[in-house]
């Protein structure tokens, strides 16, 4: 009960941060809490082309991290959105990206040590012309590691992804997988398998409505 | 050519009239190499028994009977050594890479590494005498490489048979004929050797529809030619030259889309060397050495779709060498040597495949032995190599021998081994246009490359590393080694051995910057710290005179210090089935990838008193680190692991008093296939060989 009432005020994306348990327990105070959203489908594969490469449409999959939902391409230019995906590539709602003030930056460590946001940190934004992004390309850079041998994308432990929102909230994010159903593939799935049940995203988030910097 | 080699055979049976066998006399104790002579360890000749450090000798009799062809055949039956795949088949010692272990041919270095693996498939087994492997940091007496311990093949120099001819035939039209003629007189000696090795390949791989095909042509000869001068002095001339052509036909099928390529490779191997021996008086005698290797290989690819790719490289090594030893006293014996390298790589990888990236090394060791009593020797030595193209190296070793009683030997040795960094890792220069344009410069012109990359407006970052990058340093081991050699009675041995190894300084690619485009750049730095450590145990058992049983176990620990400090100080992390994090602890660390905890083989061997024998090998490798998968730099209980596995090869035979011999046999009985992890490992084969020696009357 205290999970579901939990999913349902962040799902309808109330500023309600306290949960009150029943009387005889003790009254536990829960800032926000983690969302897990899987299979998010992010320009899938259509095809392999004759180079031997992956082909798809070249789509972006747009999401609101305050209203846990994901939002109309056609929405794309607006501040109804704070993350988007394609493929390996995360996009934040500012510079080139977007109109909104969003920003990001990578957090060595674990989802629930991060409390608060250090105030030396800082945000970045993304700037495609310049080829460089908040969460920046790439594999080993941000959040994932692709095997040339094995051709998986798997990843990184310990790496926490620090999101300010098209309206300047915050939130952060940690990648659980990059396959349909939320497992990596083993080594030696089938080539296809490896194709079309890539650029699914499970992930976990946590969002602070409240504009502070503490989770 | 080949035509008359079958008919020499025929006439080889013909000859065969008297089919009888007759009695030989088996003994029923243990044959015991002890007093096998070994030039390896010491650089001089040195009873099995009287050696400082441990020394595996492989003979003859045991190759053949094993029907092994090619180095990597009986290597892999040895305890403490694995085979690895990728640029061929190289070979891992005490869980070290085969970068690390140096392979000689009478002495002298073979070269064109790929990768820092020498593919020991090149190496036919036909005229062989024995194999000395020598374990531990042997760079006191060779130099570079002999990091984890020296292989050295010695041929067969013996004056038996005039002619020798052998033919084998196997599963995938695999043929191997050995032509081997011996000549000699009053001060002349003479041996050839010629072997021819045909297959049609075979296919293992999953997903391809057609028949992966990758047939081979390899030939290789040795001549080698002895003349005394005079009762003092001789002079020996040994050639050894290999071609080999790889021919691949791969279709790759993936949702109806197909691509062929067409893939040939062509590589030459040339070794001369030339050998002045004199002895000037009983306790002094001196030998000037010259060498000179040609390693030339070219790959071409063809694919229906994408620019050819052709890959290029040629290596050659130059070395002149003195060494004399002078027994200065009935019980202190010191060598000394001298020489020069000069050694050269054009590679298509480098900025021009037209120019030769140069080193060249001179080196002066000396080695000093005192045997004050006949139960304890001691041996010291040093090795000095000074480079140009990287820093120098000093190599010491301190080994000893005690013998207890008859049944008790123990033995000692601490040394410090190196390897020189590469020519890849000083002069790479490749852009990997297909993933992402990425790019590795070699440390020696990085700084150079990338300040000129910079100047064009191509930088994005530079890391702080980028700063220390410089002339390389050699990479360095301390080893340890125990060992226990045990003779219980007649029938039975064993030996224990422990070792340790500490590596610093090892050389990763690690990324110094990146383009404006976000692309990596690479290079080569100074920074691994990482160790091996384990034990061996070998055991032989004579049941009778025709029945015994011999095994070996290796137990090997491993890891990288740099990642153990890292999850020591909770910095490391790891996923669980959900893909949270967590702090990865110590004891879900794995070490090194391609290292296996546990290795044994087992060999029960029957020879005949008329000549027959059979034997049964198994050979047992425990699951090893493959892929790092779960979002961590290090190998912990996460990640993907080949599963162990067992092979059994089984080969059985009779020789014929009249020189004529008969082998068939079976290899990996079971049919293990590990397409991914063991290329080199095809399902069940068969052979079947014959080979006369045509007897001196």
């Amino acid at each position: 009960m205290k999970m579901n009432l939990r999913k349902i005020t962040m799902g309808l994306g109330l500023s309600i941060a306290l949960v009150a348990c029943t009387k005889d327990e003790e009254t536990i105070v829960v800032p926000v809490s983690a969302i897990t959203v899987s299979n998010l489908a992010a320009d899938t594969v259509t095809g392999l082309g004759v180079d031997g490469r992956p082909q798809s449409a070249g789509s972006t999959t747009y999401y609101s991290l305050v209203d846990n939902k994901v939002i109309a391409s056609t929405d794309a230019a607006s501040t109804k959105w704070d993350i988007a995906f394609s493929s390996t590539k995360i996009l934040v709602n500012c510079g080139t990206s977007g109109p909104g003030i969003g920003g990001a930056f990578v957090f060595k460590g674990l989802f629930d040590d991060l409390k608060t946001i250090p105030v030396d940190s800082s945000f970045a934004t993304d700037n495609s012309n310049a080829a460089s992004y908040a969460i920046p390309l790439g594999s080993g850079r941000a959040w994932y590691t692709y095997d040339g041998l094995t051709t998986l994308v798997s990843p990184i432990a310990g790496r926490v992804l620090v999101i300010r929102t098209a309206t300047g909230k915050f939130a952060k994010i940690e990648i659980l997988n990059y396959y349909k159903g939320g497992v990596t593939l083993p080594a030696t799935a089938s080539v296809s398998d490896k194709l079309f049940k890539q650029r699914y995203y499970t992930f976990r988030y946590a969002y602070q409505p409240n504009g502070a910097k503490t989770f | 050519m080949k035509k008359t080699r079958y008919l020499l055979i025929l006439l080889g049976l013909f000859q065969a009239v008297n089919l009888f066998a007759q009695t030989r006399f088996v003994k029923d104790t243990l044959e015991s190499n002890g007093d096998s002579v070994v030039v390896t360890a010491t650089r001089t000749e040195r009873k099995l028994n009287n050696l400082t450090v441990p020394v595996t000798i492989i003979n003859a009799k045991t190759i053949q009977q094993n029907g092994s062809l090619r180095l990597t055949d009986i290597l892999k039956e040895q305890t403490g050594l694995n085979l690895t795949s990728g640029f061929g088949a190289g070979i891992q010692l005490q869980g070290l890479n085969p970068d690390y272990t140096i392979i000689l041919i009478n002495g002298e270095p073979l070269v064109g590494r790929t990768a820092g693996v020498l593919d020991l498939n090149r190496i036919a087994l036909g005229n062989i005498k024995k194999i000395e492997i020598v374990k531990g940091p042997s760079s006191s007496l060779y130099g570079s490489e002999a990091m984890a311990g020296v292989i050295n093949i010695i041929t067969d120099a013996s004056m038996g048979a005039p002619l020798t001819i052998g033919l084998r035939y196997g599963t995938y039209n695999t043929v191997d004929a050995n032509l081997e003629t011996k000549l000699q007189t009053k001060n002349f000696q003479y041996q050839g050797f010629i072997n021819s090795y045909n297959t049609d390949g075979y296919s293992i791989r999953p997903n391809s529809n057609s028949r992966v095909r990758t047939p081979i042509e390899r030939y290789s000869t040795t001549q080698q030619i002895k003349w005394d001068l005079s009762s003092q002095t001789n002079f020996v001339l040994n050639t050894r030259f290999t071609n080999e052509q790889i021919q691949n036909e791969i279709a790759v099928s993936n949702n109806g889309v197909t691509i062929y390529s067409i893939g040939k490779e062509a590589i030459q191997d040339l070794n001369v060397s030339a050998t002045l021996n004199h002895r000037f008086s009983k306790t002094l005698k001196t030998s000037l050495r010259t060498y000179t290797t040609t390693y030339d290989a070219v790959q071409n690819l063809l694919t229906i779709n994408g620019l050819p790719y052709r890959d290029v490289l040629n290596h050659n090594f130059k070395r002149i060498e003195n060494q004399t030893d002078w027994d200065l006293s009935k019980n202190i014996q010191a060598v000394f040597g001298v020489g020069a390298v000069l050694e050269g790589v054009k590679s298509s990888r480098y900025d021009s495949e037209k120019l030769r990236k140069q080193n060249d090394i001179q080196y002066a060791f000396t080695q000093w032995e005192w045997k004050p009593t006949e139960q304890f020797t001691l041996i010291g030595g040093v090795r000095f190599d000074q480079n140009t193209q990287f820093a120098s190296a000093y190599s010491p070793k301190l080994s000893m021998l005690y013998k207890l009683n008859s049944k008790h030997q123990f033995r000692f040795s601490v040394g410090q081994g190196f390897k020189a960094p590469d020519f890849r890792q000083l002069f790479l220069d490749f852009t990997n246009a297909a993933a992402g344009s990425y790019s590795v410069f070699g440390s020696a012109q990085a700084q150079q490359v990338i300040a000129r990359l910079d100047a064009l407006g191509q930088i994005g970052n530079l890391f702080p590393n980028y700063n220390l990058l410089k002339a390389l340093k050699p990479e360095y081991s301390n080893g340890m080694h125990f060992t226990w050699d045990w003779k219980i009675n007649p029938r039975s041995a064993v030996s224990l051995q422990l070792f340790r190894n500490d590596i610093k300084n090892l050389i990763e690619s690690q990324q110094v910057g990146t383009y404006i485009s976000g692309a990596q750049i690479y290079s080569y730095l100074n920074i691994g710290r990482a160790f091996t450590t384990g034990f061996e145990l070998e055991g032989q058992h004579k049941f009778n005179a025709n029945w015994s049983l011999s095994g070996g176990y290796q137990y090997l620990r491993t890891g990288d210090k740099d990642q153990i400090a890292d999850i020591k100080s909770g910095t490391v992390y790891t996923k669980n089935s959900q893909g949270y994090s967590r702090l990865m602890k110590l004891n879900e660390y794995v070490g090194l990838p391609n290292t296996s905890r546990h290795k044994l083989q087992l060999k029960i061997n029957y020879n005949s008193p008329k000549g027959y024998y059979l034997n049964v090998r198994a050979i047992y490798r425990s699951k090893w680190a493959v892929n790092n998968n779960n979002g961590n730099e290090v190998f912990d209980n996460g990640d993907v692991f080949a599963s162990g596995y067992v092979a059994i090869n089984s080969a059985a035979g009779k020789s014929f008093k009249n020189g004529i011999s008969f082998q068939a046999g079976i290899d990996n009985l079971s049919n293990y296939i590990d397409a991914a992890n063991l290329p080199n490992l095809p399902g069940r084969t068969f052979y079947t060989s014959i080979k006369y020696q045509l007897q001196k009357k």
